[in-house]
């Protein structure tokens, strides 16, 4: 009787425990990695996705035809084997490598990289911008794929190994409802030949990934890797220092000196091209005068904010291209904090009174302080700015159709070439979400940078960058604040991470392990 | 109900009452804790630029999340504003909006509560109908909703929270109301030819006021968290301003290293609060004859 009246106590004690237990193993286990990530990653499709928190998934789900090196940035065989380019730089010829399968044990074929690249070309969301004159995919024979350009595309061979050049699994067309191409199953799915697949993925909660069977490459040392979305960062942290995550994404520098001292983290800082700027909306009153838009560019306390939010890790920009890329100008003009000039030149452009709102998302820890700095700043030159904190989403959206005074962006190129920053940054047939953000239009930058684009010879291509970027500085469509590095940290017990510029937010678990 | 026995005519009684309060609020240390902190509230709210060092929206990147320390005594944030000037022009935010909230809603709630009460049949049905609605929502909720429908800012946050309280008060001034009609001195006034407005005025709403103002005092301590809840999750007061609930909000980012960013604030609220909660559950002691004067 006695035994029997407390079972239920003790089965419920018993459950308990044996949860608060099992909880933390997995993460403990060797062949198990668990990786907070700040923000639920958009989708999971090649054929639209343009963020590095989308880039997280789809690397290691898919192989492109080429990749990078390691940590550097010139790229590799992976899908292909070999390749090579007509003298006109018109047409290049891929061979593809035997044994490499989709996670269905079919084989990767031409027709397999025909169908992706046809795809991206036809979603035309974003990842398209990276093959701009890729008139045609033709499958030659099974092995041999061959790609005829419209005109010379310099970067081209780089622009294969972004997330946009991944080859995807005809088969994946099954799921295609209303002549989607599959975007709302690939949105959460994956049909790769990765090193792993998408095995589940509750919106908001977690994202579990699972080995490919079979993958041609060396069998990763993870039999599972979970991806769990933590919204906070002091959670985020305590998982790590706890031994609950083994990586943990978006950590703000100062939290990243505090975790220094804690025992078993390791923080990850690395000079990146990632740069934090400002949208200003040119197609908009007052910001469609540049007079206003350089007045705010002068109200900016670029050393304020190095010095004290990044606490030095970080270099204020100079042009549009950061240091660290070719095509950057280390003579470039830099704005610098200077209210008078601010308000000679609001007075100049006739202004007053001006009441416009700052529209930012908690993405990216640095928003609000600048938003908070230039505030006070603006306020003693008489003009009201509203913070708007808005989910990143609603961000997004409102940038894309140009509701917005000021706007906050990060950047990150996905290959080395100045391309990512001046086509995709001022050309006008590239407004809203593809990356013209601030929506502005010159005819001189158009050309220079279109310019730059058909030329093969990168000392010429510097130049035209170069100039256009003089004219964009005096124009100040953006407000350019700094390049910062690129922070996370992880468990020292994790082995094999390999630091890539270009993936950023990418890990490159299929090589990683841990070692207790 | 509350005033049997005492108000057997409206004036001279208040008097009387508010001599005996005093006797009564010495005699208990909560109330006058209680009290002490109401008055150091409505003293810091109106004395704020008197006593904060700094304004409480500069900014100095360069002092960015400092200790505690003699300069800067509660710290500061993460633009290096001083934390001390900021609880202290929060108190202007946080329970300014919250009395600014309880004026409203008493005012509102108890003429609709009354009117309901004199007036009876139809209307009367038709509002007791409405404000059951109201009150089967739960309160934060509702103030949720309103707040994002109309936007964020302060004023449609106190909008908000004053809407959701409405109820509470006609459901009580209503109460009163019905029992009070059916007093001889009521139905004297209403045999003389008295209209319904002139009741209100002179016999009603002075009869019922007591439980109206003990309710009140009570729901300062609620509304204060309330405020602070809507603007803590974004919907009240906005950057620059300084508010307790969204000075904690944008703390808990820091709040493992710099525990002064949230502790502050957080206690502002938790002092504030407790404050007005102990001085309503006083008053109401005090003011209820059925617990004998206690």
């Amino acid at each position: 009787m006695m035994l029997l009246r407390r079972l239920p106590t003790f089965a419920a004690f018993a459950a308990l425990t044996a949860f608060t237990f099992a909880g933390p193993s997995w993460a403990t286990d060797k062949d198990v990695l668990v990786i907070d990530k700040a923000e639920d990653p958009p989708t999971a499709d090649p054929g639209v996705e343009v963020s590095n928190n989308g880039y997280t998934l789809i690397f290691p789900a898919y192989e492109r035809l080429v990749k990078y090196d390691g940590a550097k940035t010139e790229v590799i065989p992976e899908l292909a084997e070999s390749w090579t380019t007509a003298p006109d730089n018109l047409s290049w010829t891929f061979k593809l490598a035997s044994g490499h399968m989709f996670d269905d044990g079919s084989p990767v074929d031409a027709a397999a990289v025909k169908y992706s690249f046809d795809r991206v070309k036809k979603l035309a969301a974003g990842p398209g911008d990276m093959f701009p004159t890729v008139k045609d995919v033709v499958v030659v024979d099974p092995q041999t794929v061959k790609f005829e350009l419209s005109a010379p595309f310099a970067p081209f061979l780089s622009a294969l190994a972004t997330s946009a050049g991944s080859i995807i699994n005809p088969k994946a067309q099954e799921h295609a409802v209303n002549g989607d191409d599959a975007k709302a199953w690939l949105a959460e799915h994956s049909a790769g030949s990765g090193a792993f697949k998408i095995s589940a993925w509750e919106r908001n909660q977690q994202i579990t990934l699972d080995p490919n069977p079979h993958y041609a490459g060396k069998a990763p040392a993870f039999k599972q890797v979970i991806f769990k979305i933590v919204r906070e960062m002091s959670s985020r942290r305590l998982q790590l220092e706890n031994g609950d995550a083994d990586l943990i994404d978006q950590v703000p520098v100062d939290q990243a000196e505090a975790m220094k001292s804690s025992a078993g983290v390791v923080i990850e800082s690395n000079p990146s091209l990632y740069v934090v700027y400002l949208y200003l909306n040119n197609k908009k009153a007052p910001f469609d005068n540049p007079k206003v838009r350089q007045a705010i560019s002068y109200a900016a306390d670029y050393k304020g904010l190095v010095d004290g939010v990044m606490q030095g890790q970080a270099e204020q920009m100079r042009g549009a291209v950061p240091d660290g890329m070719w095509g950057h100008d280390p003579q470039g003009m830099q704005y610098s904090y200077d209210l008078e000039k601010a308000k000679q030149l609001l007075a100049d452009a006739g202004v007053s009174n001006l009441h416009i709102s700052f529209t930012y998302s908690q993405a990216d820890s640095a928003w609000e302080p600048v938003g908070l700095a230039l505030q006070a700043s603006l306020a003693e030159i008489g003009v009201t700015m509203d913070m708007k904190n808005v989910a990143d989403t609603t961000k997004r959206e409102l940038v894309a159709k140009g509701d917005y005074d000021i706007a906050t962006g990060a950047w990150t190129p996905d290959f080395a070439d100045p391309f990512m920053f001046m086509n995709i940054w001022f050309d006008p047939t590239k407004m809203g979400a593809p990356g013209n953000r601030a929506f502005y239009e010159n005819p001189k930058v158009t050309d220079l940078i279109t310019q730059a684009l058909a030329t093969v010879d990168q000392k010429k291509r510097e130049q035209l960058y170069i100039d256009a970027q003089k004219i964009t500085n005096e124009d100040a469509p953006y407000v350019l604040l700094f390049q910062k590095n690129d922070i996370f940290a992880m468990r020292s017990s994790v082995k094999g991470y390999v630091y890539n510029p270009m993936l950023i937010q990418v890990y490159n678990i299929a090589d990683m392990s841990k070692s207790e | 109900m509350a005033a049997d026995g005492i108000a057997t005519s409206p004036r001279p009684a208040s008097r009387l009452r508010m001599g005996r309060l005093w006797y009564r609020v010495k005699g208990s240390p909560l109330t006058l804790i209680g009290t002490a902190i109401a008055l150091l509230v409505l003293f810091v709210i109106m004395a704020a630029p008197l006593l904060a060092p700094y304004p409480p929206d500069k900014i100095s990147l360069s002092a960015r999340l400092a200790a505690p320390s003699l300069q800067h005594l509660f710290g500061t944030d993460e633009v290096g504003r001083d934390l001390f000037s900021r609880v202290l022009f929060g108190a202007r935010a946080s329970c300014g909006i919250a009395f600014a909230i309880v004026i409203i809603s008493t005012v509102i709630g108890s003429i609709i509560g009354c009117l309901s009460g004199v007036v009876g049949g139809i209307v009367d049905t038709a509002i007791m109908r409405l404000m059951d609605v109201f009150l089967a929502l739960p309160a934060l909720i509702l103030a949720m909703a309103l707040a994002a429908a109309l936007g964020p800012s302060l004023f449609n946050a106190m909008l908000a929270v004053a809407v959701v309280r409405v109820p509470a008060y006609v459901r009580l001034a209503r109460g009163q109301t019905l029992s009070l009609r059916n007093r001889t001195y009521v139905k004297a006034s209403r045999s003389f030819g008295a209209s319904p407005a002139y009741m209100l005025r002179w016999h009603i709403l002075p009869n019922a006021l007591s439980p109206i103002i003990v309710q009140a005092t009570l729901d300062l301590g609620g509304t204060i968290l309330t405020a602070a809840a809507l603007s803590f999750i974004g919907l009240g007061a906005q950057p620059p301003t300084s508010e307790w609930g969204s000075m904690v909000s944008s703390g808990r980012n820091y709040f493992l290293d710099q525990w002064w960013y949230v502790t502050f604030p957080g206690l502002a609220i938790l002092i504030s609060a407790m404050g007005f909660n102990l001085l309503g559950d006083g008053l109401r002691d005090m003011l209820d004859p059925r617990l004998g004067g206690r």
